[in-house]
């Protein structure tokens, strides 16, 4: 029996890593066979591999997303077109605060922005620390708070630029883009990079969710 | 802290309890998205005089925004219905990983959805109420009343929707983290 030898392999769950688990482990219960259960044993170093790679892709969404709201934000917030021409009764300048929906949208996208430049500092101990679940579980559910927040602010000004774009003749409504064609063109680039920050952001919940 | 054995593959019975309350939220979003959507496709206000050239009728297809309120509500009830199936599912065997990812995952995109399609709907509504002078738009509920207060009725039961998709993903979240 000389020379022989048996490897023993130690599976750490987080618990163990936390110095919570229990001192003696049971067979699952009613276990009265004598045949061994088969234990699937995945070394902890590639899970937390899987979930660092994730993590760092995390830290670079939340990165675009920062660009993508602030663009939207400033799109909008320095539209102001004035026509060249004027009369004593008609309004000849556009500008975001003469629609509320594009004012909601402004703050928003802005709150977006801040939001996620600040949860940067939470993604990149994320990275550092890939098994906690805590801090994923927070990020996650402010991810999809934000979801909400920007679809709702994309949602109603591309509403009224599809009017502004082509008006309504049932309620007589005007298209307005066809004099305003500078201001027009703004608040549509501002809408795209809105909902491109709402893709971005639900990228990051789906994220969050493969590294559970 | 417990100090039980360690017992492999055993659900921990929080997740249980997320399942079974997942199940019952799910139906108070369907009832509040399929109401928001039949609310509003069944718009149809005439109003008592009318003359050779100017309409006087107001449906919900008069607007592209509230088509694609209805087209979204609807899209996003059925969906949930169909995902009761997965719920079910998972009050059986909590501890599916992959299956409680797909549902998360469809979940935020029709979170999403439901969102821009209510969005889309409230910004009209808002212009509807107030009309815009900076822009000649002039407040159409002054003479569409019930219309008007149908279409904002309907309104609530998809954000009630939003509100409850919010918290399904959060409890998928939840129990994921608790594996």
């Amino acid at each position: 029996m000389e020379g022989e030898t048996s490897a023993v392999n130690i599976v750490e769950t987080p618990k163990e890593r936390k110095g919570k688990a229990p001192l003696l482990a049971a067979p699952p219960g009613g276990s009265s066979s004598s045949k061994a259960v088969p234990v699937v044993v995945k070394p902890a170093a590639t899970k937390g591999g899987y979930r660092r790679g994730l993590a760092v892709f995390d830290v670079v969404l939340r990165i675009a997303g920062v660009a993508t709201a602030l663009g939207a934000a400033i799109a909008m917030g320095s539209t102001d077109q004035t026509l060249p021409f004027f009369t004593q009764f008609f309004q000849f300048k556009a500008s975001y605060d003469d629609l509320p929906a594009f004012t909601f949208f402004l703050i928003a996208n802005a709150i977006t922005a801040s939001y996620l430049v600040l949860t940067i500092p939470i993604s990149i101990v994320c990275i550092l620390r890939p098994n906690a679940t805590k801090p994923r579980v927070i990020l996650m559910f402010f991810d999809t708070v934000m979801v909400a927040l920007t679809t709702s602010a994309a949602g109603g000004a591309a509403s009224i630029v599809y009017l502004a774009h082509n008006g309504n003749s049932d309620a007589n409504w005007p298209a307005i883009c066809q004099q305003f064609n500078d201001f027009c063109q703004k608040i549509s680039g501002a809408v795209v990079a809105s909902f491109l920050s709402v893709v971005i952001l639900m990228a990051l919940v789906v994220l969050s969710a493969f590294s559970l | 802290m417990k100090a039980g054995p360690l017992q492999l593959g055993v659900v921990p019975p929080a997740n249980r309890a997320i399942a079974i309350l997942d199940f019952f939220l799910r139906p108070i979003a369907i009832v509040g998205t399929l109401a928001s959507a039949i609310a509003m496709a069944t718009t149809n206000q005439t109003l008592p005089f009318f003359s050779q050239f100017i309409r006087f009728r107001a449906k919900f297809n008069d607007l592209p925004s509230f088509t694609f309120f209805v087209v979204a509500s609807s899209i996003v009830s059925a969906y949930l219905i169909l995902s009761l199936g997965f719920s079910i599912l998972h009050i059986a065997k909590s501890n599916l990983v992959n299956s409680r990812v797909l549902l998360l995952l469809l979940d935020t995109a029709a979170m999403g959805l439901l969102m821009a399609g209510s969005a889309a709907a409230t910004a009209i509504v808002q212009l509807a109420h107030k009309g815009n002078n900076k822009v000649n738009w002039f407040a159409i509920c002054q003479q569409y009343n019930s219309f008007c207060k149908r279409v904002s009725g309907s309104l609530i039961g998809s954000y009630a929707g939003v509100v409850v998709l919010i918290l399904l993903i959060l409890l998928s979240g939840v129990a994921l983290s608790r594996r």
